[in-house]
Order: structure tokens, then sequence, then C-alpha cells
């Protein structure tokens, strides 16, 4: 069982190596090939795992596995350890299966692309690392993998490198993704100089007594958290990390990594348990995020970003059960989020394979009669994100309403704002179907979908100022809605997306929480009661949601100005500014370091720094001039200094004797 | 011990020794800085031999014996030098001949 969980671990890092070493020795599409293989490798070596693991008591459930000891200092080791718990393998599983789904579907999706050996290679890379992230059994390993996935995301993000948008927009989710890096540093080293070690589970009883520690190290975590999974404060990266290839926003902004954030909670929820307010904090920035998100998406005209909106929403759900210690809740959504946020990326993805790379939801329109597959897997999505039975999203999003329930005074106010999203939810969604699919299809739509050719995977290149940017894809012929490879993993997802929640089912059934309780013992259980009630609700106001997206945008030809001319213009401006949270932070981060920046060149460097440099290598000039002087070339002038130095030696020698 | 104290003897060599200095730092003449040194090396040779009767050793005047061979062979080096560069009608200056400076 270990051996496959190494498997798992090594089969995508040995595809990204060999892919990387063949260079131009292998097609494209054999380096898409290698790369999917090797991610279905992991799956299936993740199959095998969960399965010797389910054959095992529930409490037996906890294999650690150290390859080598990786570093030493003192008495400080941490070794290349892996823990196989029923977490990891959950996450394990929806890693390399979702993965290798996207991965497929990108064979399709990059065909064409100047540099598909490339981007295969950072997807295996990226696999491997999530992988990485999800077994490590210690911190040290998680934060190695934590790191990878911030690298592989960097460099998939900027993937089309000669746009500045998608390099402005690597760069910024590097950033903002390092202050979280850096917190969470900062909370390791305060775990390594009071527990001695980062091994699972070991470096968590921080024991009672230390209540500012733990709060430190939980808000350090949860640092890191907030930032690799999007959420108020430091969600600002994750719309412009849309610049990426779609599959990219798919795999890594939708499925996986950002759902890290909630792995790492759910991992460490002995820390957070200990640190009752921080992980209320927690669960308040997912329910502050998920309101923020769902009111963004409802004025984005950018097809992928509304969706990436829909990702933050969604993960702010995650966050809201994970701070109330819903775990195995929260854990279930992400499992069916991966499920139907993928499914819409990659049903978007289509969409925007045939428009040759038109995002925006404005120039769409009627896309639903030309493309009728893509029209039912994105409805089918879009349902289950809103979380309408018997679509999945209903089973796992309600169970974390229900669990707000069960909260006090405080769950209270998280249950209302949860509420508010589904009705949000519900309405973003299918203000966005509304646009895109149904009625007569668009002049642009006609344009390149009538003809049945187009320009392969050319995203957003002609929105750039410089038409001539060097995307040359090839021209390619093929009707209807794209090639196999896309099709049949979008409909495999879709499938997915139906029955994937239906594995639990609160009031009846529950293999998912029961597998997980052993590793994160729940906080809130609710009642049957409340459960009901929370389906109830969220379902009214799903429902709520999309009767008003269907009034507001369903009936008519969808067109430019309809879309947003609805919302008062002071609420649109905040709205499409995002909060203005990218100028709060320029103000407050960016001006503030330029400025000091100007002052002390102006201040410190030119007269003081500069200056004294300039004075001492003077200094140094004249004292060469002087000394260079001494050298006068004369034999005499040399052997009159030895003669009378020689002379003053010995008169001195003598009086002083 | 007949004759003068060995510090008179020490006294005259020191002389020489010092007349020969200032000769060869004063002088640009190559030849009368030859010259010098051979005073200077007379000088020292004069030390070697007062020790030598001083403490009743020959080995001191062995020494003086060998100083004027090397002396010797030295002045002819030098003579042979002081010839070549006349015969290039080069002056005969040693601060002026430096050209062999890097």
């Amino acid at each position: 069982m270990i051996v496959a969980a190494w498997i798992c671990l090594v089969a995508p890092l040995a595809a990204a190596l060999l892919i990387t070493l063949l260079g131009t020795g292998i097609s494209r599409r054999a380096a898409g090939y290698v790369a999917t293989t090797s991610v279905l490798a992991a799956f299936a070596a993740a199959v095998v795992v969960f399965a010797k693991l389910w054959s095992e008591a529930p409490s037996a459930r906890s294999h650690p596995s150290t390859a080598w000891e990786w570093l030493t200092a003192g008495s400080f080791h941490v070794g290349l350890r892996i823990l196989v718990d029923p977490l990891s393998v959950f996450m394990m599983l929806i890693v390399s299966g979702v993965g290798f789904l996207i991965v497929a579907y990108s064979i399709g999706y990059m065909d064409g692309d100047d540099e598909e050996r490339r981007y295969f290679a950072y997807m295996a890379l990226f696999v491997f690392s999530m992988l990485l992230l999800v077994q490590a059994g210690n911190l040290v390993i998680l934060l190695a993998g934590w790191g990878l996935v911030g690298l592989s995301s960097y460099l998939l993000i900027g993937f089309w490198h000669d746009r500045p948008v998608a390099v402005a927009a690597a760069k910024k989710a590097f950033i903002m993704n390092a202050v979280g890096d850096a917190t969470m540093a900062l909370a390791f080293f305060l775990l390594i100089q009071h527990r001695q070690t980062l091994d699972f589970p070991d470096a968590f009883g921080v024991g009672p007594g230390h209540g500012w520690l733990v709060n430190l190290v939980a808000l350090g975590l949860l640092g890191g958290a907030v930032a690799k999974s999007a959420q108020i404060p430091l969600q600002t990266w994750l719309p412009d990390a849309m610049e990426g290839p779609t599959p990219v926003s798919a795999l890594i902004h939708a499925a996986t990594m950002v759902t890290a954030g909630v792995y790492l909670i759910v991992r460490t929820h002995a820390v957070f348990e200990q640190a009752p307010r921080v992980q209320e904090l927690a669960a308040g920035l997912g329910a502050g995020t998920l309101l923020m998100a769902g009111l963004i998406a409802l004025v984005q005209t950018d097809i992928k970003r509304v969706i990436a909106y829909s990702t933050m929403s969604q993960i702010g759900y995650m966050f809201l059960g994970a701070g109330l210690g819903a775990y195995a809740n929260a854990e279930f959504h992400l499992l069916t989020h991966a499920f139907f946020k993928a499914l819409l990326f990659m049903a978007a993805g289509l969409v925007i394979h045939a428009l040759a790379g038109e995002q925006d939801i404005r120039k769409m329109g009627g896309v639903g009669r030309l493309m009728p597959v893509t029209r039912l897997t994105f409805l089918i999505g879009s349902l289950a994100l809103v979380g309408v039975p018997p679509f999945s999203g209903f089973f796992s999003k309600d169970s974390i309403i229900a669990a707000s329930m069960s909260r006090g005074w405080y769950g209270y106010i998280l249950f209302a704002a949860a509420l508010i999203g589904t009705f949000l939810t519900g309405l973003y969604a299918f203000r966005l179907f509304m646009i895109v699919f149904p009625g007569e299809p668009s002049p642009f739509v006609r344009e390149h979908l009538m003809r049945g050719s187009h320009a392969a995977g050319m995203e957003g290149a002609h929105r750039e100022a410089d038409p001539s940017a060097p995307h040359d894809h090839e021209v390619h012929e093929h009707s209807g809605e794209g090639p196999f490879s896309m099709t049949a993993t979008v409909a495999v997802l879709a499938v997915l997306a139906v029955v994937g929640g239906w594995i639990q089912f609160a009031p009846l059934w529950h293999p998912v929480s029961n597998w997980l309780d052993p590793v994160a013992r729940p906080l809130a259980v609710p009642t049957s009661t409340q459960e009901a009630l929370a389906s109830l609700f969220a379902f009214l106001l799903g429902l709520a949601g999309i009767g008003v997206a269907w009034l507001i945008y369903g009936a008519r030809q969808p067109t430019a100005p309809r879309i947003t001319s609805r919302v008062p213009v002071w609420s649109r401006s905040l709205l499409e500014r995002k909060f203005y949270f990218d100028e709060a932070y320029d103000f407050a981060f960016y001006r503030p370091a330029v400025g000091l920046a100007r002052l002390l060149g102006r201040r410190i460097e030119g007269p003081i720094i500069g200056g004294s440099i300039k004075e001492l290598a003077a200094g140094f000039r004249e004292a060469g001039l002087g000394t260079g002087r001494l050298q006068t070339g004369l034999v005499r002038t040399y052997a009159f200094a030895i003669a009378a130095s020689l002379a003053v030696i010995t008169i001195v020698f003598v009086a002083v004797r | 011990m007949r004759g003068p104290d060995v510090a008179w003897y020490l006294a005259v060599a020191a002389f020489l020794f010092a007349t020969g200095v200032l000769g060869v730092l004063l002088r640009r003449s190559p030849l009368i800085v030859l010259l010098s040194l051979e005073i200077m090396l007379n000088g020292a040779n004069l030390a070697l031999i007062a020790f030598s009767r001083l403490h009743g050793e020959s080995s001191g005047q062995i020494f003086a014996l060998a100083v004027m061979a090397v002396a010797a062979s030295e002045v002819v080096v030098g003579l042979g030098l002081i010839v070549a560069i006349a015969q290039k009608r080069l002056d005969l200056d040693v601060d002026k001949l430096s050209f062999l400076r890097g």
C-alpha cells in the first residue's frame, strides 16, 4: 500500500522529467499522452491505496512512511515523510482523478499550441506538487508541496508568456501567495521551537496554557490557507489568474490547488481547535468571501472570471464548514466542487475554443443552439453549483449550511450569509447561462460556429492591443463542439457532477463522514431537522436566484447594455472594481513602498551611500598617487632609502643599548 | 698588542664605508660609483682584519682576501659594462641609464 502511495506521488514527477529531458525528441501529442498516462497511473495507485485502506479497521488507517532523512539540525529532524490516512487518500483521489480528466482534456484544447510539451511538463509537475502537498507526512514536506503548487501555478498562469497581462497575473498570484507562505513559515518556526517536530500529528499537541502561541500558529496557518484559497483579504489574484489556459483554470484554480487551504485547515484542525477564535475567524472570512465573490460575479463580463468568482464563493463555503468544525462536510463539498467547477470551466473552455478564444459574454449568445451538448453539460454544472437536487452541490453545500445552525448565534449569522450566498449563486450562475446559451445565435457566434472552422485556442489573443501576438495556432477543421478528448472528459465530469453527491446524503447515509471522521472529529453535527431546514431554505433561495436570473436575462435576446444596466451605477462600479481591493492594496502597499524607495534613493542612496563611496574612492586615489611618487624608478633613491634607514636603525640600536 | 686601539681601526673603516656610501648615492658616473663600491668593500675589509688581529684569529683575514677576489672580478664585470656603454656613445650617467626599466 505504501509502495502504491509512493508510485502515485512519483509518477507525475517522472512524466514531467521525461517530457523535459526528451525535449523535442518527443512529439507534441506524445507529450500529452505521457502526462495523461502518468496522472492516470497516479489515480490507479490512489485507488489501490484507497481499497487497501478501506479494508482496514477505521482506527488503524494511518500509515506514515519515511523515504530518507531530509534535513537535520541538531535535535530537529525532517524526513521525506508521507502519511497515508483517510484524509490524504481522499485528496489523492480527487487530485489524480479530476487531474487525469483535465490533463486528457488539455490534449484537445492545447492542440496546435507552439509549446505543448512545456505545457504538459508543467501540468505533470503541478499534479506531482499537489500530491506531495496532500500526502505530506510533516509540515515541511507540506510546505514544499505548497510552494511547488505555487510555482507551477505561476508557470501555468503565465504560460502564454508573450502576453504581458498573463505575465502580470502570474506575478500577482505568486506574490499574493508568498504572503501566505511567509505567515505559514512563521507558524512553523513557532511549532518547531515549541514541539521540536513538524510530523503529523505530534506537531499539533501544543497543549493548554499557551494561548498566545496557539493563536499565533493558527493565524499563520490561516494566512497561508487564505492566500492559497483566494479568500478575503488575499483574494485578488484568482480572477487575474484566468489569463492562463482554461484547463489550467479548471485544474489549479477550481478543482485542486485553491482548495488546498481547506485541506490545510482540516489537516491541522487540532491547532485550530485550540484557537477557537481563529477558527471562527476562518469561518467568518469564508462567509465574507462567499458573499463578496457572489456579488462581484453578478457584473463580470468575462466568462472565466464569472466562474472564478464562483470558485472563490464556493471555497468560502468550504472555509465556513472547516471553520465551524464540519470538516467532513467541507471536504465533501471540496469533492463535489471539484467535479462541477471543473465541468463548468471545461464546458466554458469548449465555448471559448469554438469561438476562437473569445471570453467576453457580451459577444456571446445563442451558443446553445449550435453546441447542444455543451449547453447540457454547462446546465448540469450550473444546477450542481446552485445546489438543485439531485445534483451534487445540493448534498454537499446544504450540509455545510446546516452545520452552521448548530453553532450558536455566530453560527446563525454565518447561516444567513450562506443562504444569501445561495441566492447569489443561483443569480450569477444562471445570468451566465442565460446570456451565453439560449436564444438566437449572436452575429459573433454565428460567424464562428456556422462555418464549422476556426482558429483553435487563440484564447484572448485578440483582446490584446497588439494583434500580431505570435500565437499562430494551426487553423484546423472540426465540426461541432470539440475533439473527442475534450467532449468525452466533459461528459464524464458531467456524469460525476450529477451523481458525485449521491455518495453522502446527510440524513440517510454518510460514508464520507465515516471515512474522514477518524482523522478530524467534527465539532458541528447538525440534527436532521436542521439538515432539512437548511436544505429547504437553500433550495428555495437557489431557485429564487435562478428565477430572478430568468426574469432579467432569460426573456429576450441578450444585448450588451442590458447585461449591466439594471444595477444602480454606484453599486455597479463598486462591484466591477471588485470592492476596490486592488486599488486599496495599491494605495496601502505599492505606493508607500515606491514612495519610500524614491525617498531613500534621493536622500540616502545618492548623498550618503553614493557620496561616501565616491569620497572613499577619491581618498584612495590620492593616497595611491602620493605613494606612486615614491616610486621614482631611480636606483639611487632606493639605495639611499636603504642606507638611510639602515643608518637610522643602527643609531637607534646603539642609542637604546 | 702593539699599535693603536681597535676602535681607531673601526673608525677608519666606518669613515671609508661612509665615504663609499656617499659616493654611490651621490655620484652619477658609473665609474665613480664602482670606485666608491671598492672603497666600501675596503672599509669592510679593514674592519675584518682589525677584528682578526684583535681575536688573534686568521679567518677574518681569509675573508678579507675572498672579498678582494670578489671585488676584483666585480670590477672586471663593471668596467666591461662601462666600456660597452661608452662604445654605444650613451651618457655615462646612472640616472639616465634607465632603458631597461619595464
